[in-house]
């Protein structure tokens, strides 16, 4: 079984937020529940400040302490799935444990104060025990591994698109938005970042593009240091995760 | 045996009333909430998920646990001058735990998908598994001991090693707590493996405000009338114990508190440097919550005042109340990434609903304790010792 990577490179990222755009269209998240998101930061002070971004999905761990924590094994990493990680929504007793534990900081819990009024769930009042039913949503659907739109009192997160990658043809090395055969089968945030600044293969083949890549450019994963082993990859300038300073305004 | 319990007449009766009608209410209140609002009545996010229902529960299963260990010097470790406070320490303990499990029940996304889906998946990796275990089990031994205790078996071979298992159950049960926090390297605030010895001294401090206060609440704050064993250890062991607890508490926070400031990792300095000490109301926590009520207590004089042991519980229990609060969002005021939505540290108060959660909570200690107290004499001792101290009180009379 392939085990699933996403390289990220940041010198070509423009930071258009496009493939945050694609990942909640593709999965129907609320505002405020970005799976995939775009976050700007600056580093440094004038005359030497940066404005700089970092994407961020869930970054589907080797070693996940979201999984570790988890007192019902309501999340998983499933090998059979490609090492992705996911949260099965009929066992999440919504303990909250898990957003602690992750150091990415990229699980949510949708039953929250709304993000934006009015209330998308005010607005599209939530059927088959949904937490919300927008006029379009995606078909695929599948609770035990938090596909779909989530139920109340669940935590959610990327699910790497489950849903597109388990269709493709077995033993595929990358799935490359370019080949029309795979096209399908990439996650939305790969297939419609603008740039392609994302790739997405096959870690364990070492015939793969990701891995290819990683080597040759010095890929780097985030937070390394907590042990999670990130199957996301970030290459270029600015890989990193900046110290926290408090704004004094 | 006299009995002065005044919890047994009509001023039981009416706090009885009184503190079940705010637990109805409060209830009411968050059952209303969680069924027109869900969750987002609570103030807590995605980037802050635990919040003041998760400090309220940690507060109360501490103080339990601490009421647990200080039973245990009469009932494992054979200090008889403790013998009258046993009872009532392991009841609050039973109560206390059990309106701290009320108030986690409800704060978790599915409380009664837990009763299955904890045991039934084994994840014996999580911490919060063994919370549930020990936890369990903790609750288990106390009602066994006390049930014990009911039927005035205090010092038969079974009773003992209940006794010590119980024990055992508290420490693994509040040092597995710890380690909830403690084992998290990705929140720097809580990650110390000192953490364990740190919830037992505060645990010990806020049990043993409950049992004074509670102990004293039941004589309507009137030493006189108390059983002789339960004057006695006001008098002698118990304000000793207290001043020592309190103490070790402010050191260990004083050491947290200094290599925080100390370090220049951002994700504890800041906590430190510009949320705690930042706050008023952290800083009025220590002053008035600990130190004074430490300074209280370290005067021979005054520490066995019936007057400033009760002020010194009461300022303490908040004290302590604050310090778990600081505790739990302390650890998550720091955004795992600054940026977009989170430039600088991240905001929470309270919502209504969260408070009245904890008001719940503490209105279910009431009314449990009233019942108690009604129902049981919770300051009975083993009959020789009692015999005893009559004798005694009556030669020096
Ligand atoms: S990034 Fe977080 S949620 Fe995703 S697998 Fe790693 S620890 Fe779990
Ligand atoms: S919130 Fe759900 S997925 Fe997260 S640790 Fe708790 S039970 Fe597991």
């Amino acid at each position: 079984m392939a085990k699933w990577g996403m390289v990220i490179d940041l010198d070509k990222c423009t930071g258009c937020q496009a493939c945050t755009t694609a990942c909640a269209m593709e999965n129907n998240t609320l505002p405020g529940e970005s799976w995939q998101d775009v976050l700007y930061y600056n580093e440094g002070e004038y005359p030497s400040a940066q404005m700089k971004w970092l994407p961020r999905p869930c970054m589907q761990c080797e070693d996940p302490s979201c999984v570790h924590v988890c007192p019902t094994r309501a999340t998983y990493k499933d090998p059979d799935a490609g090492g992705i990680v996911f949260v099965d929504w009929n066992k999440c007793i919504g303990c909250k444990y898990c957003m602690i534990a992750c150091p990415y900081g990229v699980r949510f819990y949708a039953d929250e104060q709304p993000l934006i009024e009015p209330d998308m769930r005010d607005v599209y009042p939530g059927e088959n025990g949904q937490m919300w039913s927008p006029p379009y949503q995606n078909p695929e659907q599948d609770w035990r591994r938090g596909i779909g739109i989530q139920p109340k009192g669940v935590v959610s997160k990327c699910t790497f698109c489950y849903h597109k990658v388990s269709k493709a043809p077995e033993g595929v090395p990358d799935l490359d938005e370019d080949d029309p055969e795979l096209v399908e089968y990439v996650p939305a945030c790969v297939r419609t970042c603008p740039p392609k600044a994302r790739y997405f293969g096959d870690l364990d083949n070492p015939e793969s593009n990701v891995n290819r890549i990683i080597g040759d450019k010095h890929g780097v994963r985030l937070l390394d240091h907590t042990g999670n082993r990130p199957q996301v990859y970030y290459l270029g300038a600015g890989a990193g995760v900046p110290a926290f300073s408090p704004r004094n305004s | 045996m006299s009995d002065n319990n005044v919890m047994k007449g009509g001023l039981g009766t009416g706090l009885l009333i009184l503190s079940a009608a705010v637990m109805v209410a409060t209830f009411g209140y968050v059952i209303f909430q969680l069924n027109t609002v869900g969750h987002a009545a609570f103030n807590v996010s995605s980037k802050l998920p635990w919040g003041q229902p998760i400090s309220t529960y940690l507060y109360f299963a501490l103080a339990s646990s601490g009421l647990g260990l200080i039973a245990s010097l009469p009932l494992v470790f054979g200090f008889k001058q403790y013998y009258g406070i046993a009872k009532r320490a392991i009841f609050l303990a039973f109560i206390i735990l059990i309106s701290g499990m009320a108030v986690l029940a409800l704060e978790l996304g599915h409380t009664f998908r837990m009763l299955w889906a904890i045991p039934f998946n084994m994840q014996i990796q999580s911490a919060m598994f063994w919370m549930g275990v020990f936890y369990a089990a903790d609750l288990l031994f106390l009602l066994w001991k006390f049930q014990k205790m009911e039927a005035g078996d205090w010092d038969s071979k079974n009773t003992k090693i209940i006794g010590i298992a119980s024990f055992l159950g508290v420490l693994l049960a509040s040092g597995n707590l710890a380690l909830i926090f403690g084992m998290m390297s990705m929140r720097p605030f809580w990650f110390d493996g000192s953490l364990p010895i740190y919830f037992y001294l505060t645990a010990v401090t806020s049990g043993m405000a409950a049992l004074v206060f509670f102990s004293y609440l039941a004589y309507g704050f009137d030493r006189s009338k108390m059983p002789q064993k339960l004057q006695n250890a006001l008098n002698n062991g118990l304000p000793k114990l207290f001043a020592a607890v309190l103490g070790l508490t402010i050191l260990f926070v004083a050491v947290r508190a200094i290599t925080g400031l100390y370090t220049n990792n951002p994700e504890v300095y800041h906590v430190w440097a510009d949320y705690l000490f930042a706050s008023p109301v952290y800083i009025l926590s220590l002053l008035l919550g600990l130190l004074v009520p430490f300074a209280l207590m370290m005067s021979r004089n005054l520490r066995v005042n019936p007057q400033v042991q009760v002020l010194v519980s009461v300022l303490t229990f908040g004290g302590l109340f604050a310090e778990r609060y600081f505790f739990v969002v302390g650890g998550q005021v720091i955004p795992l990434f600054q940026g977009t939505w989170a430039w600088n540290m991240i905001q929470y108060t309270p919502s209504a609903t969260e408070w009245a959660l904890t008001i719940m909570g503490s209105a279910m200690i009431f009314t449990l304790y009233v019942l108690g107290e009604k129902f049981f004499n919770l300051s009975a001792v083993p009959e020789q010792l009692e015999e005893a101290a009559e004798a005694e009180a009556k030669a020096t009379a």
